[in-house]
């Protein structure tokens, strides 16, 4: 107890810190904004009310031109209010982002407001507003730097010769900037607006365009622990079968993968690269075929029950799957199943740390007197879960929003009636069928953001612990 | 040089921007993929005549496109402005379609609407009206029917057989096989119990949205209850009916584990293809209510028709349309009786005209086809539109509150949880607060 509270404190403590530090860091950026407009040039004051004039003054003038169409498009977007279907973005997007709509639109007049755009357009506004800070911060600064060279005797910089340290010393920002754009479209973008959404009552019975949604707090988190309906009756019954799957799916997997390399792998053995062909093969055919492959092989009417009825085994078929009798049934099968299309990719990665175990690491083990188990245990054992320590974490991921299998093997069923997650259903799949089949939207946005809250959390905290990471220059 | 090139290269970009800008948009139709190369064929016909009666070229290119009719109106709904200027839905989408400002224009045109009052049941035109701003309206052209019917292995079953679930029950006994695989767990699977009527007086034993009202409905009834029990014997028995097997419907027909399905038109294809010259097609077996299941005031002995919904598919207008003016001519063609008639004979589609049993070739013949279409022409005398398209909701409420697993449940009592009346009329109560739209 002692301990936890020493721990809480600790961690207390670097929170207060890292706020503190952030807080500073905004006071000098805001204090070096004033000095900029004090002490700058007249360009350089010109550059907080027109964009580009600070590099026109210093005669940049393709650079003063392109912040000035920058200041100018988003103006014009921003006053103007372009709309696409209906809804504008611009400065009406922000009051919509709080409205989500008003008209109600009738029959033979207008449509409704659609508060799904509304949502969209107000969160891609507000994205604008920060891009057009940041390009108005990055004018200011690029003037005042001009200043600083023409106050330390310089020629301000030419176009060419900013393109050229594009290319150059600032290569990076070059090779980040379209990721960075690409990362904050398609996905910052659409997370932050899931996250909205489940805030919302967008459900089934919503028509984005012919009825509109509100905002409704966080009534629909609450519900998870209001003890009523189907998220409060299965979310701990579903993340616990998600996260006993994901550790059995992924740990199965791991070692199941590690012994078959080891046994390829052994001196002695012959083909191994036939071995390894035949394993990889499976990673080469598409995942749903050997999925759909398994399925149909272990349906009542498939060759397996045939099997074991014209052996006598069974007297009628047995259900694997989704109409299997008991829920252990089926989670053990599919995490059988699993191990087919896993163990593979384990193998070949362990395949590969094998063969580069330095040999005279093992000849220095013998001549020490260390046996075969003890040089595997102390050796290959260690080296193989160093490296791939990364790998088991974001395997361990992966599998917590495994879709394919549970959806292709059983469709989440054997089934609870009164409940939409059955009982092989992970969060992903029974957040697919609340969603897409049962259309409440801000629901599955509850439960999309307590599966990011437990992935994100494992990763960085499993993650931080592990050796690769504390110790990532010691592997060469 | 170089500027000159510019010049060009950029006055071509912008022409053809310009004139890409300037191109009409084709009148698009969804009709299901089945019958898609029909309905084009039947629109050459239409531009045909229209030109012909006009003295002028129909303005628009008409393109008819293959869609999943199952699922035409929710890709529709997601975007309507990328949406066709008609669509074929089936009817109970429409409470959806007019939800709120309305998805769907209401048909104007009195020509039109006189073909629609005059053509069809009024079962059919009662489905496809709804009040919207204190006004009634009708929002589709109904052009095609469909219900549930029986699928059977003609090499164990006879037509006398299949008259009765207990005729089919008996042989199944006999040859140790299921009597039943059900295609779906679905509310529409569930309804040849659900829906099932007394055979002599026709009267229901449930009530469902009638007229479109929330309230005017009851699932905890004496008969449902002694249905319900009926159908917990006949699905518990090894012989009797069953979820289809996790390796499909068609897989148990074709192995002979099942020796009948319930299924529609759609179901006719997978079927033949799994039986084979061995199909036989039949309207939806009668049951009789015994000592053992009567409940209440519900009397054993009663014979009782397995019922249906029986349903139409319709044409429906896109209300962002720019081409609303030419719709409705469009539709009084594609829903004429000589457009039904010849989908009939080609693609061998059920048609929604009331009298196309007695007025239409080929509703006489023997052969399977003949089979299918008389044996759903005979479920419509036991079976109800389905009521949900007044309101959005009584469809969610119907269908996907988990109602028809309940009711499944009950009927397959896997863990002997409803082996006793009240544990089933206490589920069936649960059942009945979903119907409601109650959330316990």
């Amino acid at each position: 107890m002692t301990r936890l509270k020493h721990l809480i404190h600790k961690k207390f403590k670097s929170f207060t810190k890292a706020f503190l530090n952030l807080l500073q860091g905004i006071k000098s950026r805001f204090e070096a904004f004033f000095q900029r407009f004090k002490s700058g040039s007249l360009g350089t004051k010109s550059a907080h009310l027109v964009m580009g004039s600070g590099n026109v003054y210093h005669k940049q003038y393709i650079k003063g031109f392109i912040y000035l169409s920058i200041q100018v498009v988003f103006i014009s977007i921003f006053l103007l209010n372009p709309e696409i279907n209906n809804t504008p973005i611009g400065y009406k997007a922000l009051g919509n982002f709080i409205t989500l709509g008003t008209e109600l639109g009738d029959l033979f007049g207008s449509l409704a407001d659609n508060s799904m755009l509304m949502m969209l357009f107000g969160v891609v506004t507000f994205g604008l507003i920060i891009v057009f800070i940041a390009a108005y911060l990055s004018n200011i600064k690029s003037s005042a730097l001009s200043d600083q060279r023409v106050k330390d005797g310089k020629q301000p910089t030419t176009f060419k010769e900013d393109v050229a340290e594009l290319f150059d010393s600032r290569f990076h920002i070059l090779l980040l900037t379209p990721t960075i754009l690409g990362v904050l479209t398609f996905t910052l973008l659409p997370t932050l607006f899931m996250i909205f959404i489940a805030f919302t009552n967008f459900d089934r019975e919503i028509v984005p365009g012919l009825n509109l949604f509100e905002w409704v707090g966080w009534q629909n988190f609450t519900d998870v622990f209001s003890g009523r309906g189907e998220i409060a009756n299965r979310f701990v019954p579903v993340l616990t079968w998600t996260l006993t799957w994901a550790f059995f799916a992924t740990f199965t997997c791991y070692i199941g993968g590690i012994l078959l390399a080891l046994m390829i792998n052994k001196p002695g053995v012959h083909f191994k690269k036939f071995w390894r062909t035949v394993f990889i093969l499976t990673i080469a055919l598409p995942q749903f075929i050997s999925l759909l492959a398994m399925q149909q092989i272990l349906s009542e009417h498939g060759p397996v029950n045939a099997t074991l009825m014209s052996l006598g085994i069974l007297d009628q078929p047995f259900a694997f799957l989704g109409q299997a009798r008991t829920a252990m049934t089926a989670r053990v099968t599919v995490i059988m199943i699993n191990l087919w299309i896993g163990i593979p990719y384990t193998m070949l990665m362990t395949s590969g740390i094998l063969m580069n175990v330095p040999k005279d690491t093992y000849e220095a083990a013998q001549i020490d007197g260390a046996s075969k188990f003890q040089a595997f245990k102390n050796i290959t054992l260690p080296y193989i879960i160093f490296i791939t320590t990364p790998y088991l974490i974001t395997s361990f991921i992966g599998n917590i929003t495994s879709f394919n299998i549970i959806f292709l093997l059983t469709g989440g069923d054997p089934n609870i009636p009164g409940s939409v997650a059955g009982q092989t259903d992970l969060l992903v799949t029974w957040l697919y069928a609340l969603t897409i089949e049962e259309g409440d939207v801000n629901v599955g946005s509850v439960i999309a953001i307590f599966t990011f809250i437990i992935t994100a959390s494992a990763t960085l905290l499993t993650y931080r612990r592990s050796k690769a990471y504390k110790e990532e220059d010691t592997f060469q | 040089m170089k500027i000159k090139s510019l010049i060009i290269m950029l006055a071509t970009v912008i022409t053809l921007t310009l004139s890409g800008c300037s191109r009409q948009t084709p009148l698009v139709i969804w009709v299901g993929s089945e019958v898609q190369e029909f309905y084009e064929a039947q629109m050459i016909e239409y531009v045909r005549l229209y030109n012909e009666q006009n003295d002028s070229d129909f303005p628009f290119v008409i393109e008819v496109r293959a869609a999943d009719t199952g699922t035409a109106a929710g890709t529709f709904l997601d975007d309507m402005d990328a949406g066709p200027d008609i669509l074929t839905v089936a009817h109970d989408n429409l409470g959806r379609l007019i939800a709120g400002a309305g998805a769907i224009r209401p048909i104007q045109n009195p020509a039109l609407i006189a073909q629609i009052e005059n053509d069809n049941s009024a079962a059919f035109t009662s489905v496809i009206r709804a009040t919207v701003q204190d006004q009634e309206y009708i929002f589709g052209v109904p052009y095609e029917a469909q219900s549930l019917i029986l699928y059977y292995n003609t090499k164990y079953l006879t037509p006398e057989d299949v008259q009765t679930w207990e005729g089919i029950w008996a042989v199944a006994q006999e040859n140790n096989k299921r009597s039943l695989s059900l295609t779906g767990t679905d509310g529409f699977n569930n309804s040849f119990l659900v829906l099932a009527t007394n055979a002599q007086t026709g009267e229901p034993i449930v009530r469902l949205y009638e007229d479109g009202v929330l309230e005017n409905t009851e699932f905890v009834t004496d008969g449902m209850v002694s249905v319900l029990r009926w159908g917990q014997e006949f699905f518990t028995h090894p012989n009797g009916a069953r979820q289809a097997s996790d390796s499909g419907w068609s897989s148990d027909l074709d192995t002979e584990t099942s020796l009948t399905v319930i299924g529609g038109a759609w179901h006719f294809r997978a079927a033949q293809a799994a039986l084979g010259s061995n199909l036989g097609v039949a309207k939806l077996p009668q049951f009789t209510i015994t000592e053992d299941h009567a409940y209440g005031d519900f009397p054993a002995g009663t014979l009782m028709q397995s019922g249906s919904f029986t349903d139409t598919k319709m044409f429906v207008m896109n209300r962002s349309s720019d081409k609303l003016e030419y719709l409705e001519d469009i539709l009084l063609f594609l829903s004429s009786q000589e457009v039904q008639q010849a989908s009939f004979l080609q693609n061998s589609t059920l048609p929604a005209y009331q009298n196309a049993l007695t007025e239409f070739e080929g509703m006489s013949g023997e052969g399977i086809q003949a089979q299918l279409t008389l044996a759903q022409l005979e479920m419509f005398n036991y079976g109800i539109p389905q009521p949900f398209g007044r309101e959005a909701r009584f469809n969610v409420f119907y269908y996907q509150r988990q109602a028809p697993d309940r009711i499944l449940e009950i009927l397959r009592n896997t863990t002997s949880q409803f082996d006793t009346v009240e544990a089933i009329v206490s589920e069936m109560q649960a059942i009945e607060r979903i119907w409601f739209g109650i959330r316990d």
